[in-house]
């Protein structure tokens, strides 16, 4: 019953206009925060599963040193309802059709892949197949280039040690194909059962065991926690964020989509703080009525509180109902995309931003304007009062200006992006008070005249109060608008550099120094000359300052680097795309000092002069940090953590060189010929990696587009209701000028004029505005340089301009409807 | 296009003609007749006062005279122009040259200063100083010290007073007059019908006028009174 009489005064509330906004508003915001916190947390989940399939699991924990992983920790993460894979990786020569190979062997259990799946063919012309199992026990696949190089046909046998498999199918695609440095043969993959048989495997040769694991997020968290503990150095524990490449470009994505989300957000607040102020000023007549009637000021906050309340649960309601079909649809999008189906459940903890936003929304910037109708004399039932003083609504902007802030940290959880965001606003708002102060002055000598022309300027002037807050309210929606047109653009931009065309995508590893010359006329020979090559020799970092680096760096960083052999490499020049950050780089000549990669640095917390010890084979070598670097680690050139000058100590150890070129597909089998001419020499294809990342960004990119337009649409709905917010004065004006003999015509011609004049001055003001908040944002976290975006900005006032005029032609028909008769009949 | 100036300077000495003016409106599955076959002449510079029975139908003769709304059949001719079969455009038109507004609840725009209020008639007219004009109208008025006061800072008698002031700023040849005093006190009611009356004088204006008010209604050159949608004008007025 109290439902149903709450629900009558939601509709009887409904009934005006000012309400009907409010709500609108609110159901706009919860629908677009919802949407994209569940779009978001969906695709976040769904990209995770499409990066696990890079891990082909969520988890990989890797033994090194011929270890087994201990049975009881498959034991424990099943009993945690982890699912559990294996796989056994090393390298050996096998013997098939008369020749010995060396090759790269993966052993992999019944449950591999857990996630992702491998692509295979079952015979030379076959379809290509995606399957999620390897080779059954008995069997083996080859990589195409090694069946071809041993010269075997399918169920053709394959001896691997004491073991003959049968050749069962071509390798075409391994879901984990990521490059570690040990996979440089070709490959081979097997069954694990058939592993024993072998012989090759024997303690402490050179084996790596990898356990896989899939399973969710917190018990694969807590399992982790509990398994840390009995770590030994040579487990490393691997997620999807360690994989270096992609989680950046997914990093960018979720700023991206939490951008949006604030966005959001702040359209959302502004939409309900204009329609809440046209609201508490229609109420202010009610308001002094009841004060008549004997109400007092305590009872009509409560009354008005209730109100907001009801409006609130109405607007959530409403929004929720929105979101839900279009999340569906967006997930329907993404699972087309994928050309997988994703689940689209209902995170429901994706739903707490959205309700926060009403409620903050609501209470920080419908209550105020609401809550100073209290004060309303009820000497106005008798006598209008003057306008509000500007001095009342300071608190009012404090409380809004506060709830924003917190409302767009607690959404994007990123202070550098509120304060660059924010600090946008406010320098609009700046902006906007010295333009405005302008445009009073300058019209203020403006009469009016026949012309269109005439009557929209001195409209603007007339109007200079709704006139400064609609600029001020398209200019911020406007903003928010571009800086998000302006990030996505630069983001894609920037994968799309990360990987261009014709990245390299093959790498040649461990080439004798007397071969180098050899290699590079090989390649130039055949039209693909090789752009650089590096020498490397691995070593471990050992010693800070003299100390065991282990000890010397807190224990609570877990740093890979430090877990495995680094790639130490030499260099007389700086690498074009690498940055010094602190430091020389080596003079000519130079003999000592190692330049260290800034993450790297950064983590160990190293400064210029810090003396790094490192051991490589039996040897050790010590050197000053002389130098600090950025590398670009997506470029898939050859990167270094350590690089030492040509001259020093390094370069007298045993070196190998490396270096990465693009092949296209078409001359594949080019690698055959090169593989016959220098064996000792090892390829590394990462074609397919590359392709995969290259699918993955173009997915993103997708659900980048997909929520820029739902921002842009929601920023559309922001406008149309800030400009019928001023519908009943508009409507009240228009009967009066037509009375007056204002003709139709000029009529709308001065209002198209006047709102594209609007649209103009908001126009370029907003885009002003998201240039500076894009500059801020790039600088802080987008790690971009700074460019004028001229070619997205320069329609903007034009586009701002065009679309306000019709929405002012929109507004204008109900006016043009209402005769004149009206005023006769005591339209108030 | 309805030229700048009146070129048929009317030969007739009659401002407002109107002739078997009938207005209906559909009620769905009924029709109700407000004005039934109206006829009679309003002469330049004469002041007419239309009385009768709330219902009666007083506005809806006065927005057909002023060309707010066309009559279902008949003929309005205004200063020599036949507005009832003008279009919508032609007839603001002729409004802004010619016509003068008062209305019973001011309809005064509330954004706008005094002074903004008055201007409106004259920017529309395009007229080359709407300011000074619009200034010396308020001051006519008795509003010199308030022209950049809002409708909210006044009170009703004065709101009333802009209200005129911008009635008389396009120098209308005709003024209508919805019941002007109906929202005020005897007192201001007087003070605004003297100076209805003193600028009608002044100016030369017709001026057609809807009053309850008897005082207001005498003063009056003539009064039309109107009953079951029939226009009636007693014979001692003349
Ligand atoms: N558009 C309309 N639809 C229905 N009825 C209408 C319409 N316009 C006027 N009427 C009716 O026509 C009659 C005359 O209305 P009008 O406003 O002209 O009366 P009035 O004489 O001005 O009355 P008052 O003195 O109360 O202002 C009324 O009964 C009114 O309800
Ligand atoms: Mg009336």
């Amino acid at each position: 019953m109290a439902v149903t009489g709450q629900l009558a005064s939601v509709r009887r509330d409904l009934r005006e206009r000012d309400v009907r906004v409010v709500i609108t508003a609110l159901v706009v915001a919860v629908a677009t925060v919802a949407t994209i916190s569940l779009f978001a947390s969906l695709l976040q989940r769904a990209l995770v599963t499409s990066a696990s399939a890079f891990l082909a699991a969520d988890r990989q924990l890797e033994a090194e040193h011929g270890r087994p992983i201990p049975p009881d920790w498959y034991q424990e993460a099943n009993r945690r309802g982890i699912s559990t894979a294996s796989m056994v990786e090393f390298s050996t020569m096998v013997f098939g059709g008369d020749r010995f190979q060396l090759v790269a062997v993966k052993a992999v259990s019944d449950a591999y892949p857990l996630r992702g799946q491998i692509e295979m063919q079952v015979g030379e012309g076959a379809e290509r197949e995606l399957v999620s199992r390897g080779p059954r026990p008995g069997e083996v696949w080859l990589n195409p280039r090694l069946m071809r190089l041993l010269a075997l046909d399918m169920g053709d046998s394959l001896e691997v040690g004491n073991q003959a498999l049968t050749v069962s199918g071509l390798l075409l695609r391994e879901p984990d194909g990521g490059f570690s440095m040990a996979a440089l043969a070709p490959r081979i993959m097997m069954h694990a059962d058939d592993v024993p048989a072998t012989g090759v495997v024997r303690e402490g040769s050179r084996v790596e065991y990898v356990a896989l694991f899939a399973g969710e997020e917190p018990e694969l968290e807590a399992f982790h926690r509990w398994l840390e503990p009995q770590f030994h150095p040579s487990h490393e524990w691997k997620s999807v964020q360690d994989g270096e490449t992609l989680s950046r470009s997914l990093q960018r994505a979720e700023r991206f989509l939490l951008l949006g989300g604030s966005l959001a957000v702040l359209l959302a607040a502004v939409a309900v703080a204009v329609a809440s102020r046209e609201y508490a000023l229609g109420q202010r007549d009610t308001v002094a009525l009841l004060k008549t009637l004997g109400l007092r000021g305590g009872a009509i906050s409560r009354l008005y509180l209730r109100r907001l309340a009801l409006w609130g649960v109405a607007g959530c309601a409403g929004g929720l109902l929105l979101a839900l079909p279009i999340y569906y649809g967006l997930a329907q999008v993404l699972s087309e995309v994928l050309e997988r189906p994703v689940a689209a459940e209902l995170d429901w903890r994706a739903l707490l931003p959205a309700l926060v936003t009403a409620l903050v929304a609501l209470f920080g910037f419908a209550y105020p304007p609401v809550r100073r109708l209290r004060q309303v004399a009820a000497m106005r039932v008798l006598r209008s009062e003057p306008g509000e003083s500007g001095r009342r609504a300071w608190p009012d902007i404090l409380l809004a200006g506060l709830a924003v802030f917190g409302l767009v940290w607690f959404y994007a959880g990123e202070l550098a992006m509120v304060t660059a965001l924010l600090g946008g606003v406010a320098a609009l708002l700046a902006v906007l008070a010295l333009v405005a102060w302008l445009m009073v002055l300058g019209l203020r000598h403006l009469r009016g005249g026949g012309t269109a022309w005439r009557l929209a300027l001195v409209a603007l002037y007339r109007h200079r109060q709704s006139t400064l807050s609609q600029v001020s309210v398209f200019a911020m929606t406007i903003m928010l608008a571009c800086t998000l047109i302006l990030v996505r653009s630069s983001l894609l931009d920037d994968w799309q550099a990360q990987l261009p065309e014709n990245a390299p995508n093959h790498f040649l590893i461990n080439i004798a120094p007397e071969k180098v010359d050899a290699v590079a006329d090989f390649w130039e020979q055949r039209g693909h000359p090789l752009a650089q090559l590096y020498p490397m020799v691995r070593g471990r970092l050992t010693e800070l300052n003299g100390q065991p680096v282990k000890e010397a760096v807190s224990k609570d960083e877990r740093i890979n680097a430090l877990n495995r052999e680094l790639n130490l490499t030499w260099m007389s020049e700086l690498p074009a795309d690498n940055a010094l950050v602190q430091g020389q780089w080596f003079e000519a000549g130079a003999r000592d000092g190692v330049s260290v990669e800034y993450e790297l640095a950064e983590r160990l917390g190293l400064k210029i002069g810090d003396r790094l010890g490192f051991t490589i084979g039996s040897d050790t070598l010590s050197e000053t940090v002389t130098s600090i670097r950025t590398v670009q680690w997506e470029s898939m050139q050859p990167n270094f953590y350590m690089a030492f000058p040509p001259d020093g100590q390094l370069a007298a150890m045993p070196s190998t060189w490396i270096t990465s070129f693009y092949l296209p597909t078409s001359e594949k089998a080019l690698l055959n010929d090169f593989a016959r001419a220098f064996p000792t020499v090892s390829v590394l294809e990462v074609d397919h990696i590359i392709e995969r990342i290259r699918a993955i960004v173009q997915q993103v990119t997708q659900a980048v587009e997909a929520i820029l337009a739902l921002i842009l649409a929601a920023a559309l709905v922001v406008m149309a209701a800030v400009v019928s917010a001023t519908l009943r004065d508009r409507q009240r004006e228009g009967a009066l000028l037509r009375t007056l003999g204002g003709q139709q015509r000029l009529l709308v011609r001065s209002t198209m004029l006047e709102f594209a004049l609007l649209g103009l001055v908001a126009g370029i003001l907003g885009a002003l505005a998201a240039e500076a908040a894009v500059w801020a944002l790039q600088l802080r976290m987008f790690e971009g340089e700074f460019q004028w975006h001229w070619s997205v900005m320069l329609p903007v006032p034009l586009v701002s301009a065009a679309l306000l005029s019709l929405f002012g032609r929109w507004q204008l028909a109900p006016v043009l409807k209402v005769s004149p008769m009206l005023l006769l009949r005591r339209l108030e | 296009m309805p030229d700048q100036t009146p070129t048929d300077m009317p030969s007739s000495q009659s401002m407002l003609k109107v002739e078997a003016l009938s207005h209906r409106v559909d009620l769905g599955d009924d029709t109700l007749t407000i004005l039934q076959e109206v006829s009679f002449d309003i002469a330049r510079g004469e002041s007419v006062a239309i009385v009768g029975r709330s219902g009666s139908g007083k506005t809806t003769l006065l927005g057909l005279l002023a060309g707010l709304d066309s009559p279902s059949s008949g003929r309005v001719v205004l200063d020599g122009e036949e507005i009832s079969a003008l279009g919508e455009d032609e007839r603001a038109a002729l409004r802004a040259r010619r016509v003068g507004f008062v209305f019973q609840s001011f309809q005064l725009l509330p954004a706008l200063s005094a002074l903004e209020n008055v201007m409106l008639p004259l920017e529309l007219a395009g007229h080359e100083a709407p300011e000074a004009q619009a200034t010396e109208l308020l001051e006519r008025v008795g509003l010199g010290q308030r022209l950049r006061h809002t409708p909210r800072q006044l009170s009703g008698g004065e709101q009333q007073r802009v209200a005129i002031a911008r009635a008389f700023a396009s120098n209308p040849a005709v003024l209508f007059a919805d019941e002007p005093t109906g929202n005020l006190d005897n007192r201001t009611g007087k003070t605004i019908s003297d100076l209805l009356m003193a600028l009608n004088q002044e100016q030369g204006t017709t001026l057609v006028m809807v009053t309850h008010d008897e005082q207001l209604a005498q003063r009056c050159q003539r009064r039309l009174s109107i009953d079951a949608g029939r226009v009636t004008e007693p014979e001692e007025q003349h």
